[in-house]
């Protein structure tokens, strides 16, 4: 069912692209560029901010989960390797934000590439267990080395430096909220075209009969550490742009735990699994939700804990699955 | 750190007994999850919100309700039973019908959702206050040179009960034999007339009594809130893996190996490091023995 309206069988995304469609995406794009540039909040942009980091997060996690079937049950740990390697490499070696982006993405591969190394016997639940204890350990590591990361105290982390031009010192939130368009423009356009590449087939093979596959010829190794080190670094990325964004890291559970993870898997979830483009709808619905209902405080996290058995349960495809009744 | 202190016989001793201690309780709560995980293969992460119920039904109990700490062991057991029972019927056997692919990993993310849930629900309820018992019984045994609290030593016998217990329920019983046939091969179980739904329903709940036993047991050690199950989950979820997937008397020695590990971490290093050796070692056993430490299974790798 999920192939049907994963477009894989069309030769090309592009092609699907009529008229009516790219007027409605055109749309889309349009609310996305201008509702935070007209409403001129603070609020409404660092909503906008949060929701479409998270929605990346969650696409990228969907990336792993959705095409490939690999669970990383350790995802918090990786976007903490990511913020903690761009923020350190500033403060001890006084490396450029900018580059610091592409270091953490580098990082962030290499760790990918060793999980997905260490991991390549382990399927399922046993690789849920496998990334949830190395998640662990970087984030314990990060606590129990406050000589360099400042552990529990907290790490301060400079904002980007101006380029070409634009401000991006702290409180400057519409800048900050262009870039992250920017870099999200790009993950969003590399990971579509490498899901309806031959690399997304055989990520979907992987996804539905590892053996089967195997005796294709295609080698599942290969394409598992691929998918692991593709994803881990985007995720580097947005975790370095989630590190001078916030100005602030420590490794509580709560940033860089279970429970980070927990709220990207839901998004990812709820957006609908193996859609890329749910994740950041379910994004924008669920961060937007609970940035509006803060007041609610613990009672929002019961209604996401219900809204992943929900899903679970009676709504495997997510949002994706109205996607015929409103688009 | 002097050399000589740590190689002093009655210090480590004492540090072997204290983890031994720890280790009994992470033993009883990976017995449970193993059962959970043996039997219908489901990897139950709101085991640690089991632990927590079980704290809170012993607060009640024994302090509100100003009873024996005995009464509050059984009504953490029959709670947990209970709610285990409830949980499985509505929820995890709604997935196991659909039974599609990867159904398990499906149920593994609904327990997550469970977790937030109930952690979230008992934050709502009972607020932020650790509730605990200072002893539940006042006094020590001295065995040597080694001062032993009561509470550690019915921890430690307790749990050597009821794992025993456990064991002549599963060998003996007629549900403990359905339970280890299921186990073994669900169709066949159920060719012969076991009904598999009944032994799943019961095998949950046994394991959320377990860890409802341990939750209540602890709560001189780890006194009631929210989050409380958190530390013992991912210790459990450890020695279940360290002792293999479904062995329950491999995932209580590793319960045990785990406790000792860290005891002497927190002595000889900053307590931090505890969770980073554990990860590092469930990583290298996952890697060398993905079949656990205990096992001796060859043949197809999970």
């Amino acid at each position: 069912m999920r192939q049907e309206s994963g477009g894989t069988r069309r030769p090309s995304f592009l092609r699907a692209l009529t008229v009516w469609r790219a007027a409605k995406i055109a749309v889309l794009v349009a609310l996305l560029i201008l509702v935070p540039y007209v409403s001129d909040s603070a609020f409404i942009t660092t909503v906008f901010i949060s929701a479409v980091m998270f929605g990346l997060f969650a696409a990228i996690y969907d990336l792993m989960i959705g095409y490939a079937g690999l669970i990383n049950f350790g995802y918090a740990g990786f976007i903490a390797a990511g913020a903690y390697t761009s923020a350190l490499a500033w403060l001890h070696f006084g490396v450029s934000p900018w580059l610091g982006l592409l270091l953490a993405g580098f990082v962030c591969a290499a760790i990918g590439f060793f999980t997905g190394l260490v991991s390549l016997r382990l399927r399922g639940l046993y690789l849920a267990l496998m990334t949830f204890f190395i998640g662990e350990a970087i984030r314990f590591t990060i606590s129990n080395t406050p000589d360099y990361t400042r552990g529990m105290l907290g790490l301060n982390v400079a904002p980007f430096p101006s380029i070409f031009g634009i401000d991006f010192s702290r409180g400057n939130y519409l800048n900050y909220y262009y870039l992250l368009l920017v870099i999200g423009a790009v993950i969003m356009t590399f990971m579509t075209a490498l899901v309806n590449s031959k690399y997304g087939l055989a990520f979907q093979a992987l996804r539905e009969d590892p053996l089967a596959t195997e005796s294709l010829g295609i080698s599942t190794t290969r394409y598992k550490l691929l998918n692991f080190t593709i994803a881990s670094f985007l995720t580097g990325i947005v975790a370095g742009f989630y590190a001078h964004y916030l100005g602030i890291l420590s490794p509580t559970p709560q940033e860089f735990g279970v429970p980070r993870t927990v709220e990207i898997l839901t998004i990812t979830y709820v957006g609908g699994r193996g859609t890329l483009w749910g994740s950041l709808f379910s994004g924008f619905l669920l961060i937007g939700f609970q940035e509006y209902f803060r007041a609610l405080g613990a009672w929002r996290l019961v209604l996401f804990g219900c809204l992943l058995i929900f899903v679970m349960l009676y709504a495997r495809r997510g949002l994706a699955g109205l996607k015929k009744y409103v688009w | 750190m002097e050399l000589s202190i740590l190689l002093d016989p009655f210090i480590l001793a004492e540090v072997s007994l204290q983890g031994l201690i720890r280790g009994s309780m992470y033993g009883l709560m990976a017995c449970g999850l193993s059962l959970i995980f043996g039997l219908m293969g489901v990897k139950n992460f709101s085991h640690g919100e089991f632990f927590m119920l079980g704290a809170y039904a012993m607060f009640f109990v024994a302090v509100i309700m100003d009873m024996p700490f005995i009464l509050g062991i059984g009504a953490a057991a029959a709670v947990l039973f209970v709610f285990g029972v409830l949980v499985e019927r509505t929820l995890i056997r709604t997935l196991r019908r659909r039974a599609g692919r990867e159904w398990l990993l499906d149920a593994f993310v609904l327990t997550i959702g469970l977790m937030v849930v109930l952690q979230n629900l008992a934050l709502l309820t009972f607020g932020s206050t650790r509730r605990g018992v200072p002893t539940l019984i006042p006094g020590g045994v001295e065995i040597g040179p080694i001062w032993l609290t009561n509470d550690r030593l019915l921890i430690l016998v307790a749990a050597i009960l009821i794992v025993s217990m456990l064991g002549v329920f599963i060998r003996y019983t007629r549900m403990g034999k359905a339970m280890l046939a299921t186990g073994q091969h669900p169709e066949a179980a159920q060719t012969l007339g076991i009904d598999i739904n009944r032994v799943y329903t019961y095998t949950f709940g046994l394991g959320a009594a377990l860890a409802g036993i341990a939750g209540a047991l602890l709560i001189s050690i780890f006194p009631a809130y929210p989050t409380v199950g958190f530390h013992p989950v991912i210790k459990s979820i450890a020695a279940v893996i360290l002792g293999g997937l479904g062995n329950v008397p491999g995932a209580i020695a590793a319960g045990v190996l785990l406790g000792l590990i860290e005891a002497y971490t927190t002595f000889f290093l900053a307590s931090g490091w505890q969770h980073v050796i554990t990860a590092v070692l469930v990583v290298l056993v996952l890697i060398v023995r993905p079949y656990g430490l205990f096992s001796s299974a060859k043949g197809e790798r999970p």
